[in-house]
């Protein structure tokens, strides 16, 4: 057995020893090759497989419910459904956005601009394309899905907010967005929160926001949700009582419209700061805001010379007029310098620092005492007395009765109002300041400017005889269990008053609405009521403009009517502001009307319809159009 | 024609492995081919049952009658199966962008798959011949030629893995019959000296596709790569001792496309974890180890180089799909022997098992 093939037998026996050394070694790399992957690496590749497989979807946590003091719901939270793409599964995004525009009739080109928008994004987070899609767009999505057509759609059901209809409250109650950038790095937000953007629905934002819960399910290569994996239920926020009535709220809202009028009006529980009506108009559909806002309503309500979106009550600054007279008679009577029974002659006006001051009645009102100065609203009387006070008293009385600076009311971006002093006017225009220019504060015309809600804090305050609450919107809170009153309540502020001082101030305003005054549209009998009535002037500001005809603003006064009511132990005080009402006494059917309805709530009477007083002003229809959109 | 006593020298050990690896196919099929969303079972499980008992047979088959008979009539297996691969490329069934198969009544034959025992046949019979230490540059040639038309055949189906793998089977057999390494050296340097032109004229758009995304898997992570990363997440996310039975993510949720064919071994490293992973290759190793035994004890050349030559085929195919299910190779459409769901493949398998059985236990015989 030698030659070939025995060599040929060797050959293939060290080939074959070979083959073996080499298919150990082969087996033996691929097992240290699935131990590196299976075992070293393990973790990173469970990561990799679960967020293959598993989808986190948001359960977006309904915001609390807001209600009136009786119970009665304000805001409450209806279902939308959004539809939103998932970019991070996506194999062919074009074909999804295709498909998704086909089957909800939504134009192409702007679900493409939502996914621009959101580009910078992380990709696991869904883009909303629709957000208030109708059942009609949801079925089609649903049923396409279940085809697998449009694996990478989710149709979301999300709580929304429903506000009441025509615009009632919109100020007070605010609207809801998403959080800006800014809010969600200083509120720890999650990007496309939903949150508060102004009023109430701002104040009280972390109160009413809830807990946002979420669902984890899985999902197989084409999307399709086989199970649930985890459920964590969204929590909703808490409730909240407001201190609105809304039968006050309305009755307010409907005579305004009723007459024709912008503007805005505050009535208070003088007693307690609670506000009982808030009102600013025109006003706007906080229901647009809810499922976000388009751009087109945005700008309109933005560009509009009405301003729609301002709080009147809380941001619009104007002079007092006559109203102002009550911060002259008590900081005069408690600082002493006059008794009630100081009388001054009127001829019609008066000169002070070598310039005339008129009074509105050229023919003058004789002699008066401060009673019947406040009756008649004389201006002789309230120039020479507030002369007397000089602007450092003035300033300082507005100051202690809650008219200068921020009442505190629990609504955001509240204005100062402004009562002038030495120091604030050399601090601002570097000037002393001139005696002759207290003359005019004494009326509250000049550099007075103040917000409805102060003017209202004033007369809530003199209507208490000194003391006075802040406004305050939240009554009570419900966490869950039950409803407790909010933790901090603001204590009574400012000074009691004079006995003497509250009986002539109480009896001049009631003298005003009672007697012959201006006030004689808000008499409700039996009802005492006190009040003031006061005038705007638009054109001292825009005289020189009118005089080239170069505005087209409406250049008519405003008018004002602070009151309380009843005389004798207060319960309800505010202020009513006619925007371009001429007079005082146009902006009092408006309060009448409250008041009206409030007495007729308290006595168990059914509430009563708005009657337009005799001589009012045709409703300006034209300057209406800004409202209840 | 058949001596009993014959039986005393069946390699039972090797038997059992490899049942052993059909019933490990078998169940890692149910479970990729559940569907988690209904209840019904597949009907897959069944029919890979049904294509065990055929191979069975045909095991059987190739164990009884002796090798050398089959080696006395392989020209006659090897030319009847070039046929067929004509037939098919003419007249047979198309399915998955491939003309692969003959309709039969009671089964679907893919006659590449038996190609790979034909060739095993006709190569053992001519290297079986050689006279000298070393084959001669003739008989090279002649085998090139042989393996050139079923791989020509195959390719043109197309069906590029199986191709490779039937080419693969001239190599193992001709360095085992002693051709000289020198020659087997220049072989590759040419085969890398025309990899640029095969790279542009052979291959065609989808397969460069899948080569460059192998190199680079984040190309094109939900195209070509896709199927590399899932199938590396697959395996990796298995762990040491698996999700579980019916219980893998990646493959219940169908991330892993045709998992009960090609990625079947995927599947097990998901739930069963690296500890199935290391009883599947110990027993592969095992099956492999014993036919290289086997070859040799072989009586004669011929019995060892046909157990050469059946074992290329599997040996490659094994190492190929197992690193592909761990996306260490391109992904190519290459079943797993024994495991992966597919009839023709499970027969041809069985009979080539049959053929080494058969060496083994006619190692004494005259």
């Amino acid at each position: 057995m030698t030659g070939p093939p025995s060599l040929q037998r060797r050959r293939l026996a060290s080939r074959l020893n070979a083959l073996s050394v080499c298919v150990v070694t082969t087996f033996a790399a691929l097992a240290v090759a699935f131990w590196y992957f299976q075992v070293v690496m393990n973790a990173e590749y469970v990561r990799l497989a679960e967020n293959n497989h598993q989808r986190r979807l948001a359960l977006r946590a309904p915001r609390g419910i807001l209600y009136d003091r009786e119970f009665r719901p304000l805001v409450e939270n209806r279902d939308a459904y959004t539809i939103s793409i998932l970019r991070e599964h996506s194999r062919d995004l074009d074909r999804v956005v295709r498909r998704l525009a086909e089957a909800t009739g939504v134009a192409e080109q702007r679900i493409r601009d939502e996914l621009d928008r959101h580009r910078s994004e992380p990709r696991y987070r869904p883009v909303v394309v629709i957000g208030d899609a109708s059942l009609a767009q949801v079925s089609a999505v649903l049923a396409r899905r279940l085809d697998f057509e449009l694996p990478d759609v989710v149709v979301e059901r999300v709580p929304t907010r429903r506000y009441p209809a025509l615009g009632v409250g919109a100020h007070l109650l605010g609207y809801v967005g998403e959080a800006s950038e800014a809010q969600v790095q200083t509120g720890g937000l999650r990007p496309g929160a939903v949150v508060g953007q102004s009023g109430v629905e701002r104040a009280y934002n972390t109160e009413l926001m809830g807990t946002d819960g979420e669902r984890r399910v899985m999902v197989n290569s084409v999307g399709r949700e086989i199970a649930t994996l985890q459920e964590i239920a969204a929590s909703e926020g808490r409730r909240l009582q407001l201190t609105i009535d809304l039968d006050l709220q309305l009755a307010a809202e409907h005579a305004f419209h009723a007459l024709g009028y912008q503007g805005a009006a505050a009535f208070l529980d003088p007693r307690s700061g609670e506000v009982l009506a808030l009102v600013s108009l025109p006003a706007y559909d906080p229901n647009n805001f809810a499922t976000g806002i388009d751009r087109a309503t945005w700008i309109r309500l933005n560009t509009d010379v009405l301003k729609p979106l301002q709080n009147r009550a809380i941001q619009g600054r104007y002079s007092p007029g006559s109203t102002f007279k009550a911060v002259v008679a008590a900081a005069a009577l408690e600082e002493g310098i006059i008794t009630p029974v100081f009388t001054v002659t009127c001829r019609g006006g008066a000169t002070f620092y070598g310039r005339f001051f008129q009074c509105h009645s050229k023919s003058g009102h004789g002699p008066v005492d401060l009673r019947h100065a406040i009756e008649k609203s004389c201006n002789t009387y309230f120039y020479t007395v507030g002369n007397m006070v000089g602007i450092e008293r003035l300033h300082k009385w507005a100051a202690l009765l809650g008219l200068a600076g921020k009442t505190g009311i629990d609504l955001p971006n509240e204005v100062e109002s402004l009562v002038p002093s030495p120091e604030w006017k050399k601090a601002r225009t570097g000037e002393k300041w001139y005696a002759g220019e207290t003359i005019s504060v004494a009326i509250g015309q000049g550099q007075v400017s103040v917000t409805p809600i102060s003017l209202a804090n004033l007369y809530a305050a003199v209507a208490n005889g000194g003391p006075h609450c802040p406004p305050r919107l939240l009554k009570a809170i419900n966490d869950g269990q039950g409803w407790r009153p909010p933790d901090e309540v603001a204590a009574p502020e400012g000074p009691r008053l004079k006995p003497e001082t509250v009986a002539a101030l109480h009896d001049g305003f009631w003298l005003v609405v009672n007697g012959a005054g201006t006030g004689g549209r808000a008499r409700i009998p039996g009802h005492d009521v006190a009040g003031k009535t006061g005038t705007a002037q638009v054109i001292s500001l825009e005289g020189g403009r009118r005089a080239a005809g170069r505005t087209e603003r409406d250049l008519r006064d405003h008018g004002w009517f602070a009151f309380f009511a009843p005389r004798d132990n207060p319960e309800i005080a505010g202020v009513v502001f006619a925007e371009h009402g001429e007079h005082g006494s146009s902006a009092a059917p408006i309060a009448r009307h409250v008041l009206e309805t409030y007495f007729a709530k308290r006595e168990g009477r059914p509430l009563p319809a708005f009657e337009a007083p005799p001589g009012a002003p045709a409703p300006a229809a034209a300057r209406g159009a800004g409202a209840g959109q | 024609m058949f001596d009993r006593r014959l039986c005393a020298h069946i390699d039972w050990l090797m038997l059992g492995a490899v049942y052993l690896l059909c019933a490990i196919g078998v169940v890692m099929i149910a479970s990729a081919t559940a569907d988690p969303s209904r209840a019904t079972a597949s009907q897959l499980p069944a029919t890979q049952v049904y294509a065990l008992v055929l191979g069975t047979g045909a095991l059987l088959v190739c164990l009884v009658i002796d090798y050398r008979s089959f080696g006395e009539r392989a020209h006659l297996i090897y030319g009847g199966l070039v046929l067929l691969l004509v037939y098919v490329l003419e007249f047979g069934s198309v399915r998955g962008g491939g003309r692969r198969w003959i309709a039969l009544p009671w089964f679907n034959l893919q006659p590449s798959e038996f190609m790979k025992i034909g060739l095993a046949l006709v190569l053992a019979r001519l290297f079986s011949e050689t006279r000298h230490q070393a084959p001669s540059g003739r008989e090279l040639a002649i085998a090139g030629a042989l393996t050139a038309v079923p791989v020509v055949l195959v390719a043109r189906q197309p069906d590029f893995g199986t191709a490779v793998t039937i080419a693969s089977v001239v190599l193992g057999v001709a360095i085992l019959a002693g051709m000289r390494l020198k020659l087997l050296g220049l072989l590759l340097a040419a085969a890398l000296l025309t990899a640029p032109a095969a790279w542009t004229f052979a291959l065609q758009d989808y397969q460069r596709g899948r080569i460059l995304s192998f190199v680079n898997p984040s190309r094109d992570p939900l195209g070509a790569g896709y199927q590399q990363i899932q199938a590396r997440i697959t395996v990796g996310s298995g762990g040491l001792w698996g999700k579980g039975f019916r219980k893998g993510t990646q493959g219940q949720l169908s991330f892993l496309p045709v998992a009960h064919k090609d990625f079947i071994f995927s599947v097990l490293a998901e739930e069963q974890g690296f500890v199935g992973v290391l009883v599947v290759l110990a027993l592969y190793a095992f099956v492999v180890l014993r036919a290289v035994d086997t070859a040799r004890r072989a009586r004669d050349r011929l019995g060892a180089l046909l157990v050469v030559g059946v074992l290329s085929s599997f040996l490659f195919q094994v190492v190929y799909n197992v690193s592909m299910s761990a996306g260490l190779a391109p992904v190519k459409g290459l079943t797993l022997p024994l495991m992966s769901y597919g009839g023709s493949s499970l027969i041809a398998t069985l009979a080539g098992v049959g053929l080494i059985l058969n060496v083994r236990m006619r190692r004494f015989t005259n």
